[in-house]
């Protein structure tokens, strides 16, 4: 072993060790990193400079509200935000599931053995891959209010379903008096109630699995959790007394009434983000597919498996571990493509946003209210997605 | 086991003698895999039975799949060939395509199209070829303007340009003939000359539209706005994206921290957030014209998505390649130079592909809170025009389409790439 090694501080003057060098050339960025950032601070007009502007009176009106009734006059510019952002949700939260379904459906046809059925799934992708979101919700826009028929004329599927350029009408539920005369907000009560049954429920179906796993004695996983999930719904439904009618829509005049009504805004934006991202989680979804080794369905085959039990037993199971980053990302994706909501004159969070910079200024501040948003609604669907990753990565293969 | 027919060997079927031509010998299959010959009807039988009719249930799928698809083609053919009034385009021809560009100015734009034309064609002769498929292609997009030009009685100068321009194409593309298709010192000079001039295409081409009393960029505008844009985006974010993904892999904290919080904040926010800062804040800071200011925002944009993908690339690579680069004796700048990112940016040609397509696509979002006009912005002028009102669908179905037979062009040639480089394959 030699006394020093090349290399070694005793011998190198200070100039070439790499300790030395390592501090310089940091020491040298921070610099030019903070000169940078002193410039841009510098330059940035910040006299005014505050979040007061948010609790004054808006002074505008904000479409496309549900189940909330703010007006400009009363609430604070803060509070047209926060409506804002709850539409913009909305959107997200149905576009998400729509293009999952979506997805799914045409990247698992893409390789269907069925020549046609390939074919069109292989159309779909092309077409609606490769042509801008902007362009699409503008375009799904003309359609729903130019293609679509004045209300007169209206589209009428078994009075179920309407279709006119004022938008979609679909029943909906709706509370209608109680047993004992609750308000009639105790029907989101019920709801929690049901999720939560619904979730204890398949704790226990789980758990029932497991112990049939483990003794080989058949424990009726999914009969008890139906048991307690339909137990726990009547209880609460005769201790709450909460009776919820389903609203069919009927057309007034001109005007849709009960119901649920799609404006053609939010229908849009949700078609434009389903289709785009739909075709890409097929992408993902088919890429996915066709990376597990052919022995997966060869052995499906030979187990006598059926090719609906084939796809959800063994295939699309495993071609989860190697989607759900990706895909992820594509709800990522529809979290900030939403803001194209301002091309249909949907109010989201950024048109919001904007039409306050319009009112009140405070450019800066508006943008960083913006990206915070978007950051919180990005992490919420991380952290969503990152439990579903782990749970399905929990099985090593 | 008896009833197997014994495996034939060579010896058994010895290979007759092709008559005429001794030299070559034709292939005769063992016997166990000789099949009888079958008319192309009998085949086209099996081939359908096997694709469409396999069982009930595939044949009733087939036929529901038929029925939706026939649907749609009709009403499509109905809409494009009976509903629609495409006057809204073809009267909107030149608002379209060039908006503000002054018209007496023309020959700049066909001149640039037809030196970048004529570069594409080198390009595809150096690097690939034009198949069939590529020709017709060219053929039917071809078939398309030419249509949209005589359907408005455009004058025949603009035909004729643009025919020249196709002729350019395929003039770049037949000048490689002479381009040795072995790797060899002459094929890299040569290899390296045309990347030099697609590298320099860009500037070359703002050159002809500015120099010399030429437009303004405040007259980019309609589908030439997006054609200058997507390309100074899909440049400008490499530039940016290489030192941030290098940066971001660093191991001196100070750099690696920096560059993840520029890469995550920039993709924290939507574009359309970032172009509402090139509109109110950044005059403030970096001034000049409002597309100077969108044209550094799809940099900076486009560049922390690109970083993303090349420190992929950057972590895909096995570390002996580090450590044999250390170990020949480069320099760290030379093992990054010549032997990490050549392997690291080839590694992330498909997804910085796939930003690149993303960022044509997303030229359009600057008509919706800029004041600048891109073909989507110019469309929305076309209808606001009183008799063109009711057009909206036919002005943006033509928006659509122009951009995804841009769009899918440039999709095919990155499959391309990935096949000829063999990324991807195991």
């Amino acid at each position: 072993m030699s006394a020093q090694a090349p290399g070694s501080p005793a011998e190198v003057p200070l100039f070439y060790r790499r300790g030395f060098r390592n501090v310089l050339q940091q020491a040298i960025y921070v610099a030019a990193t903070a000169i940078v950032a002193w410039y841009v601070y510098t330059s940035l007009d910040l006299r005014e400079f505050g979040f007061g502007f948010l609790d004054e009176p808006a002074g505008f009106a904000v479409g496309s509200q549900w189940l909330t009734e703010v007006d400009g006059v009363t609430n604070s510019r803060l509070t047209m935000y926060l409506v804002g952002v709850w539409s913009s949700l909305r959107a997200v939260i149905v576009a998400i599931l729509l293009s999952t379904v979506v997805g799914v459906a045409f990247g698992v046809a893409r390789l269907s053995s069925n020549w046609l059925v390939a074919k069109m799934a292989t159309l779909f992708v092309e077409v609606f891959r490769n042509t801008p979101l902007l362009v699409q919700v503008v375009l799904w826009y003309a359609i729903l209010l130019v293609g679509a028929p004045i209300i007169q004329n209206v589209i009428n599927v078994g009075d179920f379903f309407f279709l006119s350029n004022r938008g979609i009408a679909i029943p909906w539920p709706v509370p209608s008096g109680g047993l004992w005369g609750v308000p009639d907000w105790f029907v989101g009560v019920w709801v929690a109630l049901l999720i939560a049954a619904a979730v204890v429920a398949l704790r226990i179906r789980a758990a029932r699995q497991e112990l049939e796993r483990e003794t080989g004695q058949p424990q009726f996983g999914n009969r008890r959790a139906f048991t307690v999930f339909a137990a726990a719904a009547l209880i609460s439904f005769l201790l709450l007394g909460v009776v919820v009618s389903i609203d069919r829509p009927i057309i007034e005049g001109t005007q849709y009434a009960e119901g649920m009504v799609i404006k053609p805004e939010f229908a849009a934006l949700v078609l434009g983000l389903t289709a785009y991202t739909g075709a890409f989680i097929a992408e993902i979804v088919r890429a996915s597919i066709q990376a597990l080794p052919r022995g997966q369905t060869e052995a499906a085959n030979s187990l006598g498996l059926s090719g609906y039990q084939r796809l959800t037993l063994v295939i699309l199971p495993q071609a989860l571990r190697q989607m759900i980053p990706s895909v992820t990302n594509q709800y990522l994706n529809v979290n900030k493509n939403s803001s194209l909501a301002y091309a249909v004159l949907y109010d989201d969070l950024f048109r919001v946003a904007t039409v306050i910079q319009n009112k009140a200024g405070h450019a800066l501040e508006m943008f960083f209210v913006i990206i915070v948003t978007y950051m919180i609604i990005s992490f919420a669907i991380s952290a969503v997605m990152n439990v579903l990753n782990a749970r399905v990565t929990s099985h090593r293969l | 086991m008896s009833e197997l027919p014994p495996i034939p060997r060579p010896e058994q079927f010895p290979l007759p003698p092709a008559p005429g031509n001794p030299g070559q010998r034709k292939i005769v299959l063992p016997p166990h895999r000789q099949r009888a010959h079958r008319p192309w009807s009998v085949r086209a039988r099996e081939w359908t039975r096997r694709n469409l009719f396999p069982s009930r249930g595939g044949a009733l799928l087939t036929l529901i799949t038929a029925a939706i698809m026939l649907v749609l083609v009709i009403g499509i053919l109905w809409f494009v060939f009976f509903d629609a009034n495409w006057n809204v385009i073809t009267a909107n021809r030149w608002l379209l395509f060039a908006g503000s560009f002054p018209r007496e100015e023309a020959w700049r734009l066909w001149t640039s199209i037809a030196v970048v034309m004529f570069l594409i064609g080198l390009a595809y002769g150096t690097w690939s070829s034009l198949g069939r498929r590529d020709t017709l292609f060219i053929v039917l997009t071809g078939a398309f303007v030419i249509f949209l030009m005589a359907h408005g009685g455009a004058t025949i100068w603009s035909s004729i340009w643009f025919l020249a321009a196709i002729g350019f194409l395929y003039l770049g593309y037949f000048l490689t003939v002479w381009m040795p298709r072995e790797t060899s010192p002459r094929r890299t000079w040569h290899q390296r000359i045309v990347g030099a001039l697609l590298a320099l295409s860009l500037p070359i081409v703002l050159v002809i539209l500015m120099a010399a009393g030429g437009a303004s960029t405040r007259q980019f505008d309609g589908f030439v706005l997006n054609l200058i844009l997507a390309p100074v985006g899909i440049v400008g974010g490499l530039v940016v994206a290489i030192p941030l993904a290098l940066g971001r892999a660093s191991n001196m904290r100070t750099i690696k921290w920096t560059c993840t919080a520029y890469i995550e904040v920039v993709r924290g926010a939507p574009l359309l957030g970032w172009l509402f800062v090139a509109l109110f804040i950044l005059d403030d800071v970096i001034g000049g014209d409002l597309i100077i200011r969108t044209m550094v925002v799809l940099a900076v944009f486009t560049g922390a998505y690109m970083a993303e993908y090349i420190r992929g690339g950057l972590q895909a690579l096995p570390r002996g390649q580090y450590e044999a680069a250390q170990a020949v004796g480069l320099t760290k700048l030379q093992a990054m130079q010549l032997i990490i990112l050549p392997q690291a940016l080839r590694i992330s040609i498909p997804p910085i592909v796939g930003q690149a397509i993303a960022i044509w696509k997303d030229t359009t979002l600057v008509t919706i809170i800029l004041t600048l006009r891109e073909l989507k912005g110019n469309a929305d002028s076309a209808i606001a025009q009183s008799e063109f009102i009711p057009d909206r669908i036919e002005a943006y179905v033509f928006v659509a389409v122009v951009f995804w037979v841009v769009a899918f062009m440039m999709s095919r040639i990155s499959q391309r790439v990935e096949r000829a480089q063999g990324i991807g394959e195991r």
